[in-house]
């Protein structure tokens, strides 16, 4: 018997009522007003084979030309043309590793293979496009890459102007591979659909599908209907819709999304339901998990995490402004685990009590790519690090606040672990390889691309929040939330924002600028580079007004209060940071050389009272890497003196010379911990109270490992 | 009649009785992991004696320092060849090990003390003896283990495209007890040749030359293997496990203490753990014996004449495998006695010839 659900006309009466209400179905938009340009409308009806894990689907693609351009051309990406053997992205895995699931082996499996296949696409007032369609491969040539296509319209799409595609599709989902395909009868819809590149700063953005890198997508609506065997459950983008149960066995879902550039789901038979509601200063936020039921305590923990990760971003950088949130744990042991799509992420968990914090780690990650990928949409493909490392920094800043600054990853009464630390270890394994700007595929390899993008985006956002504050820190980022939300910025855009908002604080200085006021002349503000260096922490003299903070100078004030404009280049007192450690690949290391005290009359006999001598004490400092940050060294006195200077570490070394009747106990350069980006700890100090419990800790653990190993291998006698 | 005890006690009994054995065994483990361990405790210190960026490993055990320090090391000129030379210790001890094994079955067999020199004299004839049997052990191994292995990974890829979470843990590892139980039937099957080698090399033949033939051992062994595998393998895993449960329990325990400020508890537990795990070998290995005292590779009329300080040895009167010729088949006769030293040769005269 036909069983329909009622849902979906309750949905659009309930739209109806949104609209008429100024509400929106899926966002929490005050007015209902869109938050973004919606550029792009899809309508897809697809079914889905779960047998053959294969999809068939058509596509109404409504496309707005809101550049100034007539368009001639418009490329889609076809993502899943990736897993071939012929393949870009299986080319740099295969020879590179990539960052899931590398094909080394020299048979590509066919349990591995997946496309995308269009098999008609037309447009109103365009006609057939299908014989228009043709591969192309704009980043390296490889004509067998087959994840870009263009089509060539028959006329110009004028600027305003949209156009109507209409498109049938064909998918084969290949075997759990790079966020991607099936795993036992868990199937994940990640970039199933065309999809158009973004037209951004001019041209089409449209990157081939590489080993590591992920995504960039315009501003969309999505209306989307599912069908499949009747005992999946579905978590997908946006919010549920409806639900019709069909005669064969199956049923068809719907789903419905606003302002957001992706569109996935996710599908198993095995899925259990955890719901709860937050209620984010927009309005109510449904958490909707979908755990599996081999994790049984999945669904909670989940739920857990993702309410309070959801609290601290609402309270730090801006509300979530969406009505859901869906949580999908994915198969074990699948390639899917770890990933973000808006409205929807995957985490991942074990069926045991693990010990770690990594699942927790896990979803506040993901949830934080809602934000840093979801809302402020960067380029993934060229700026990763404005949404890995971003994210990767306010997932320390996060797990902080929620479990602890040293415990966020392991806390145990026996041992700890913090996520800052974790961070810092995958940068130091490639500190100098690349820098956080490089295009994502066009990094060493995936290992510099993980290190850098993750770990030392967030190491040096970590040393930026020492150098400016943490609650400068704090307004920035919201100020950059605010700002870009809905947008596309770039890296500069993101820096600026730094800039002016550390500026005005009082926490930077203004060193100097550019504005091009045209095409041929350029304003000359101030250079002063030198000054740059040194007023890096906020030391050096700004202009402030009466109540302390720093203003800006008139002459200034277009400098730094247009961020976004292109024609204006600033240079604050934090350029020198950013050109070393977001452009360039410097290393950060300084030591204490050694430290010595000696009695300044040392010809003569020592007298009984040890107080009454008078010692020349010396500290050396040296700076043993490329990079230069002023830095703070402590000397601690026997007296029980504590004296801080400063350097401005542009030298190679300096020192500080003491006349005391005190010994030098202790010199120690960044005393408060907080330059994560110095690339060994252990040399930033030296102590004469030397304490062998470290090295003898270790040593135990290394020489208990020995014994037993050895004692394991004699089991072959 | 042979008596029958219990092999279990019966192990017991030789493993304390033969204590020094099993502490000799132990020093040499600790002692060459301690030693190849001084280079490593240097380079540490040099790191961290005297950076306050290592105290978070004095009053705490905090992972990302020691994290950084594996990296440091790794990234250090002498990291890689450091740690390698660290690892030296596992192959010298491995060698200490054929030469202790055989000493203390000897030990055990024939009530020996159980000295470092009789240990070592006895190892040392049996060295190559025991390299034999461990490479056929590592052959046996290969045939029958790697085909376990196959079957187990294909066991492991069926079981994951079906079943998740806690049953597929379950039935994945029920995979690797079958695997783990065939390794200890094979395990146990390699002791009792070990021990029989031994006991054979206590037989010499007529001419006092010891029976130093392994394949002799290896039907005996089976046979007793099969007699006795109800008493003899429950005895042997129970050993087994018992050794792993000591040492997972006293590293958890020890673990534990990473936090403290002092190293020596957790030493002392670890080594606990450690010294436990290597007296259920050696108990396994007294039992073992028990078993081959039980089932004599023969029964021979043997008298028992002492050899020297080291230890005794078993001289066959009438050879009990009497089928088997002497390896030699025609050795060189034996030289004439004569009733007085041949003056040509020892007799000596301090005076000179008139």
């Amino acid at each position: 018997m036909l069983r329909i659900h009622f849902l979906t006309a309750a949905t659009a009466l309930l739209a109806c009522i949104s609209a008429q209400s100024q509400t929106s179905i899926a966002t929490n938009s005050p007015g209902g007003q869109p938050l973004s340009n919606r550029i792009v409308a899809y309508t897809i009806d697809a079914r889905l084979d779960t047998d053959k894990k294969s999809l068939d689907a058509t596509e109404t693609l409504t496309y707005k030309n809101l550049t100034t351009q007539s368009l001639t051309a418009i490329p889609f990406h076809l993502y899943l043309n990736a897993f071939r053997a012929e393949s870009t992205f299986t080319r740099e895995t295969h020879s590179n590793g990539g960052v899931r699931d590398s094909e080394t082996d020299n048979e590509y499996p066919t349990e591995k293979l997946g496309s995308i296949t269009i098999s008609h696409i037309d447009a109103d007032g365009y006609g057939d496009l299908t014989s228009a369609m043709h591969f192309i491969a704009p980043d390296d040539g490889n004509a067998q890459d087959h994840t870009v296509t263009e089509i060539t319209l028959t006329h110009p799409l004028a600027p305003n102007d949209s156009i109507t595609f209409h498109l049938a599709f064909h998918d084969q989902f290949p075997l759990s591979i790079a966020r991607n395909g099936y795993k036992r009868d868990f199937i994940m819809g990640g970039q199933w659909y065309p999809k158009p590149g973004v037209y951004w700063h001019g041209a089409w953005n449209c990157h081939q599908y590489h080993a590591t890198t992920e995504f960039f997508s315009d501003f969309a609506t999505f209306n989307v209907t599912l069908t499949l065997p009747h005992r999946y459950i579905v978590g997908a983008s946006g919010v549920p819709t409806g639900e019709i149960v069909n005669p064969d066995g199956t049923k068809t879902l719907s789903f419905h999304g606003e302002d957001i550039g992706d569109f996935a789901w996710a599908a198993s038979p095995h899925f259990t339901i955890t719901d709860s509601i937050y209620l984010s200063s927009l309005g109510p936020v449904k958490i909707h998990v979908l755990a599996l039921a081999a994790h049984p305590r999945a669904g909670q923990r989940y739920l857990d995490i993702t309410r309070k990760t959801l609290a601290q971003f609402d309270r730090l950088y801006g509300p979530y402004p969406y009505k859901i949130i869906t949580v999908i744990d994915p198969e074990p042991d699948s390639e899917m685990g770890g990933m973000e799509y808006p409205t929807l992420f995957t985490g991942g968990t074990t069926w045991f009590r693990d010990p770690t914090y990594i699942t927790d780690q896990t979803v506040e990650h993901e949830f934080g790519h809602q934000y840093w990928y979801g809302m402020v949409a960067t380029n993934e493909f060229e700026d990763a690090w404005l949404d890995e490392g971003i994210n990767s920094y306010t997932e320390v800043r996060i797990l902080e606040e929620i479990l602890g600054p040293r415990t966020s990853t392991f806390n145990r009464s026996y041992a700890n672990a913090s996520d800052a630390e974790l961070q810092r270890l995958q940068y130091l394994l490639v500190a100098d390889y690349d820098p956080v700007t490089r295009w994502a595929f066009k990094f060493r390899d995936s290992t510099s691309y993980g290190g850098v993008t993750y770990g030392k985006s967030a190491t040096l956002l970590l040393t930026l929040e020492a150098i400016i504050g943490r609650d400068t820190m704090d307004e920035a980022m919201r100020t950059y939330f605010t700002r870009y939300r809905f947008t596309h910025p770039s890296t500069e855009d993101f820096l600026r924002t730094i800039e002016q908002v550390a500026i005005k604080n009082g926490r930077a200085t203004i060193a100097g600028g550019s504005v091009i006021t045209s095409s041929t002349e350029t304003t000359q503000v101030i250079h002063d580079h030198g000054a740059a260096v040194t007023n890096i922490l906020g030391q050096g003299p700004g202009l402030k007004d009466s109540a302390g903070l720093q203003t800006l100078r008139p002459d200034l004030a277009a400098l730094f209060n247009t961020a976004s404009d292109p024609a204006v280049v600033p240079i604050s007192s934090l350029r020198p940071f950013f050109n070393q450690a977001v452009y360039g690949t410097q290393t950060l290391d300084y030591e204490v050389d050694s430290i010595s005290s000696n009695p300044i009359q040392w010809w003569l006999p020592e007298p009984k009272d040890k107080k009454q001598i008078q010692y020349l004490s010396t500290v050396y400092l040296h700076r043993k890497g490329d990079f230069i940050l002023p830095a703070t060294v402590e000397i601690f006195f026997s007296d029980g003196t504590r004296l801080r200077e400063r350097w401005d570490g542009v030298d190679r070394w300096t020192k500080f010379t003491y006349t005391r009747n005190a010994k030098i106990v202790s010199a120690e350069i960044d005393p408060d911990h907080i330059i994560p980006l110095d690339g060994n700890f252990f040399n930033n100090s030296y102590t004469t109270n030397w304490n062998p419990t470290p090295a003898r800790k270790l040593t135990n653990l290394w020489l208990s490992f020995n014994q037993f190993a050895a004692q394991f291998i004699a089991w072959i006698v | 009649m042979v008596e029958r005890r219990n092999i279990f006690l019966h192990g017991l009994s030789l493993t304390l009785r033969r204590f020094p054995a099993l502490l000799w065994t132990y020093i040499f483990n600790l002692g060459l992991a301690f030693l190849f361990s001084i280079g490593l405790n240097h380079q540490l210190s040099s790191l961290l004696n005297h950076s306050l960026a290592a105290q978070r490993l004095s009053n705490g055990f905090d992972l990302g320092i020691v994290g950084e320090v594996l990296l440091r090391f790794n990234q250090s000129p002498v990291g890689e060849p450091g740690i390698a030379a660290g690892h030296a210790s596992i192959p010298l001890y491995l060698l200490i090990y054929f030469i202790l094994v055989p000493g203390t079955l000897f030990c055990y067999l024939t009530s020996a003390p159980a000295r470092l020199g009789t240990m070592f004299q006895q190892g040392l004839l049996h060295f190559w003896r025991f390299v034999r049997i461990t490479i056929l052990f590592l052959i046996a191994a290969a045939l029958i283990l790697q085909p376990l292995n196959f079957f187990q990974t294909k066991w492991s890829d069926f079981v994951d495209d079906r079943f998740v979470g806690r049953p597929a843990f379950l039935c994945i590892s029920g995979g690797y007890i079958i695997v783990f139980v065939a390794a200890t039937v094979l395990r146990l099957y390699f002791d009792l040749v070990e021990v029989y080698t031994v006991q054979l090399g206590l037989i010499c033949f007529s001419n006092g030359k010891p029976d130093r033939r392994v394949h002799r051992t290896l039907r005996p062994a089976l046979r007793t293997l099969f007699a006795r595998f109800a008493h003899a393998w429950p005895i042997f895993i129970f050993l087994t496990l018992l050794g792993l449960a000591a040492v997972v329990l006293t590293a958890r325990v020890s673990m534990h203490m990473l936090a403290q400020p002092i190293v020596w508890p957790s030493f002392l537990l670890a080594q606990l753990g450690l010294f436990l795990m290597l007296f259920t070998r050696f108990w396994q290995r007294g039992v073992e014996t028990a078993l081959a005292l039980q089932n004599p590779i023969a029964l021979p009329i043997a008298t028992v004449t002492p050899l020297n300080h080291s230890g005794s040895r078993i001289q066959l009167i009438s050879d009990p495998i009497s089928a088997v010729p002497e390896p030699i088949s025609d050795p060189e006769p034996a030289p004439p006695s004569l009733d007085e030293p041949d003056p040509g040769v020892f007799h000596h005269d301090p005076k000179p010839p008139l």
